[in-house]
């Protein structure tokens, strides 16, 4: 007795739309946040100080390697057990905090590696020319990087936003949450997940047309 | 201009700061919808007095009417309970999975989502006067005719609730393990699953059942008697300023009790009053 009902379908839409301004705005500053973040680790993690490199290597093993539903937890229920001022932090900056670390942690991985896809040469041809290694960095190596950065970063960003998915546990209303309680009130399962489901898919292929465009634009001149 | 990004631009476009018309439009459109989506999104901040925390999802207790309201038997519960202590009551969703998680926290004064007492509970939150009595159910599909209590649950697979205690009732039941507990995230999850035949049977509460089995539409029907007797009451955090709030809503629960209006309640969303035993 499968039935699909065009109508709940129909009407699941507008009500889980309400909900985007949460999701949207959750995966997007957590992702600039993530790469600034990001890129400041891999940056300090290329230093000759032992002790901030294994932190910062611990941190970025950490937060890649456990999973983002875990990260919440501890973030937003067990902590404050210990920190109680913890406690005030809602669950819309909470969220952003920890989607920002775990971005942070995924992007800085990303920037390592395309910062050592520039070819060394170009490190010493600069330094050879009489520019100093911050001089180095930032005009020659960390552009260069970055355009090699970008396909990866939009894949993180991608992840991202599906990540904003587990939100409601926290109990942020995002269009996952909304999806769950229409749905229950609804009975209507099948009609209000593949709403969702869409939207999220809007938004994924959004963000990859942005993706793709970026990368166009900063090749430009590097056509064969 | 000592941004890496700026740096990059403009080691691409010739000495010089120059991007393309199409370039400004795009940057400028992406910082119009994040703008837009954070001053939308932001959380207004609202003097907040009691917080009573629910899933939102828990048909007819806690779920969102139509028009996109919070409603059901426990949020009318403690509107009147709000109404009565003369405090303004705010609620909460939050998934049930974070519920408890944000008690501990401090985020919530209390969860209002049919939480059964159970001993290991009152280790660690202290309870209200309950406001549900009510028998645990099974749930089966409609021609199944094997299933009619616990004991021909043997060799079966049977569905609860995540962080209901129905699991627990089962182990105390089941001590040669015999039979299969699934655990689901959500009821209505557990429904569909035994309408399609992937369980055998859902144990959780009849009066949900009851409902579920009126307006879902899914081919499931009660499996036996109630099995069990239970009750339901509002946990809080154990802190000095919660014994006090307890004594007030103590004192208007066993009032609402009293005066007749949980049972108004009560008939408002069932065909029967579930807040007598």
């Amino acid at each position: 007795m499968v039935n699909f009902e065009l109508d709940a379908f129909i009407k699941a839409l507008p009500v889980i739309g309400r909900a985007l301004p949460i999701t949207v705005s959750v995966a997007m500053v957590s992702m600039i946040l993530g790469v600034v973040i990001g890129t400041l680790i891999t940056l300090m993690r290329r230093s000759n100080i032992k002790w901030i490199k294994s932190i910062l290597e611990l941190y970025v093993s950490f937060f890649r390697g456990t999973p983002l539903m875990v990260q919440m937890f501890i973030f937003f229920f067990g902590l404050p057990q210990l920190i109680p001022v913890l406690a005030k932090v809602n669950a819309y900056y909470a969220s952003i905090i920890v989607m920002s670390i775990n971005a942070s942690a995924y992007a800085s991985e990303v920037i390592r590696s395309s910062l050592n896809a520039v070819d060394k040469g170009q490190y010493e041809a600069a330094l050879s020319v009489g520019m100093s290694k911050y001089q180095v960095m930032v005009r020659i190596i960390l552009p260069q990087g970055f355009r090699i950065a970008i396909p990866p970063l939009g894949n993180t960003f991608i992840s991202l936003i599906q990540g904003t998915a587990i939100t409601f546990m926290l109990g942020l209303q995002d269009i996952m949450g909304v999806s769950k309680m229409s749905a229950a009130a609804s009975y209507r399962f099948f009609e209000t997940y593949l709403a969702v489901g869409l939207i999220y898919w809007m938004l994924t292929s959004l963000a990859s047309w942005l993706n793709s465009y970026l990368e166009k634009q900063l090749s430009y001149g590097l056509e064969a | 201009m000592n941004l890496p990004f700026l740096f990059f631009v403009e080691t691409y476009y010739g000495g010089k700061l120059k991007m393309k018309k199409s370039t400004w439009i795009a940057i400028i459109g992406v910082a119009v919808v994040l703008v837009t989506s954070i001053v939308l999104a932001l959380p207004k901040d609202e003097k907040k007095d009691i917080l009573i925390g629910m899933s939102g999802g828990y048909k007819p207790y806690t779920f969102m009417n139509d028009a996109g309201e919070l409603t059901g038997f426990d949020v009318d519960v403690w509107k009147e309970i709000g109404n009565r202590l003369d405090r303004e009551v705010t609620f909460e969703t939050s998934d049930f999975s974070g519920l408890f998680g944000k008690l501990d926290a401090g985020q919530l004064t209390s969860i209002a989502n049919q939480i059964t007492v159970t001993s290991e509970r009152e280790e660690k939150y202290i309870f209200s006067v309950p406001y549900v009595y009510y028998g645990a159910q099974l749930v089966v599909k409609s021609d199944n005719t094997e299933i009619t209590s616990l004991e021909t649950l043997k060799g079966k697979r049977v569905g609860v609730s995540l962080g209901s205690n129905y699991e627990a009732m089962i182990k105390g039941f089941d001590k040669d393990n015999e039979i299969e507990v699934i655990t689901y995230e959500s009821y209505q999850g557990s429904l569909q699953d035994v309408s399609i035949g992937r369980i055998d049977a859902v144990l959780n509460d009849r009066l949900a059942g009851l409902t579920a089995i009126e307006e879902s539409g899914l081919d499931i029907k009660f499996g036996g008697e109630p099995v069990e007797a239970l009750y339901n009451a509002f946990p809080f955090a154990k802190t000095e300023e919660n014994n006090e709030l307890l004594i007030e809503v103590n004192k208007a629960l066993e009032e609402m009790h009293k005066d007749g209006i949980l049972e108004t309640i009560s008939l408002k969303w069932f065909p029967v009053n579930i807040t007598s035993k």
